[in-house]
């Protein structure tokens, strides 16, 4: 049943969140026109893609010439870390029709499964109601698309010569840096960039890629032998 | 680019593809089952590794692809300048505008440097 409440409520909780998501859309819809892909399909990425990540991996590996399969394959390990949220969530969806759980998947990123899970987790009552997770989803989703349009806009507008591509490389710096709190992160992060330097040659860039899995194993490797 | 225009749009539709069934995943296509442990904790060095392995070859290799670590490196530079804000600051935003602040300045300054 409708919950104009509940929907407001989605709504106001990701207003705050617009101040981060606004301008990662703006540098979204910038790099895929640096990276040189066609304003069209770099807006039609926005639209069914909304992954901030995943959009600035392909512009990255586009730009620098990988073929479709390589970026196809990259794009899905670092959208990996959904099958996280979606396992964490799911069992609070597991009442809703199939059309509704089709709906808010769609909508699912990073800022609006923090709000998600917190409300579910905390007010178990909510458990099977979809308006706040609706609400918040759009919330997110709208600004996304029009900042990404903006993006896209300021990207033909500017010439090369202002390196506006440098932002890919800033934005996974923005990412990364702060989890290298963490010694286990120091070790993924050194392991990927190692190893993606030491492939650097392999044909179809697959070197990143290749790389990026030097590093999780890196990772994994140095939590098992700590425990 | 080595992509022609249906090319590129099935890869569009094809990355939409893919990272909505990452999403869909448990959810809807095996609503059933858990997430193993193992792969849980696996799933958390994704991000350090894959985007610093995105990134490490265009910042630190020149064209011939030797290693460039000298301060003669603009990118690298402003890389590191915006890599401290994003530790003390946890903020994109921030982090942008002091990465392309640094890189136009270092930029500025080398053609000053090799004008003059």
């Amino acid at each position: 049943m409708y919950s104009r409440a509940d929907f407001l409520l989605g709504i106001r909780t990701m207003l705050p969140v617009q101040i981060g998501t606004i301008p990662f859309g703006l540098i979204c819809g910038v790099a895929a026109v640096a990276a040189g892909i066609p304003a069209p399909a770099a807006l039609a990425m926005s639209a069914i893609m909304f992954s901030g990540t995943a959009q600035l991996v392909a512009a990255q590996l586009y730009g620098a010439g990988a073929p479709g399969l390589v970026i196809l394959v990259s794009c899905v390990v670092v959208s990996l870390r959904f099958l996280m949220y979606s396992a964490a969530i799911a069992p609070h969806l597991r009442e809703l029709s199939d059309r509704w759980r089709a709906v808010l998947s769609y909508l699912l990123t990073d800022q609006v499964f923090a709000a998600v899970i917190q409300r579910f987790r905390h007010q178990p009552e909510h458990r099977g109601h979809p308006w706040f997770f609706l609400g918040a989803g759009l919330t997110l989703w709208v600004p996304w698309q029009i900042s990404n349009a903006l993006g896209v806009l300021v990207g033909a507008l500017v010439p090369p010569s202002w390196s506006l591509d440098f932002v890919v490389p800033l934005s996974f710096v923005a990412i990364v840096a702060p989890l290298l709190r963490e010694r286990v992160a120091i070790v993924s992060a050194l392991g990927g960039a190692i190893g993606a330097l030491a492939l650097n040659g392999m044909p179809m860039q697959l070197g990143m890629i290749l790389g990026g899995t030097v590093g999780i194993i890196a990772g994994i490797g140095v939590e098992r032998l700590r425990r | 680019m080595n992509l022609g225009p249906l090319q590129l749009w099935l890869l569009v539709l094809a990355l939409g593809l893919a990272t909505y069934a990452t999403r869909l995943s448990f959810i809807a296509l095996f609503a059933r089952r858990e997430m193993p442990k193992a792969v849980h904790r696996a799933l958390r060095h994704v991000p350090p590794a894959m985007l610093l392995a995105l990134i490490a070859p265009g910042l630190l290799l020149t064209t011939d692809g030797s290693l460039n670590l000298q301060p003669d490196n603009l990118r690298l530079v402003a890389a590191v300048v915006g890599g401290s804000v994003a530790f003390k600051t946890r903020s994109t935003t921030w982090t942008i505008v002091a990465g392309m602040m640094s890189l136009w300045a270092l930029e500025a300054a080398s053609r000053w440097l090799g004008g003059g």
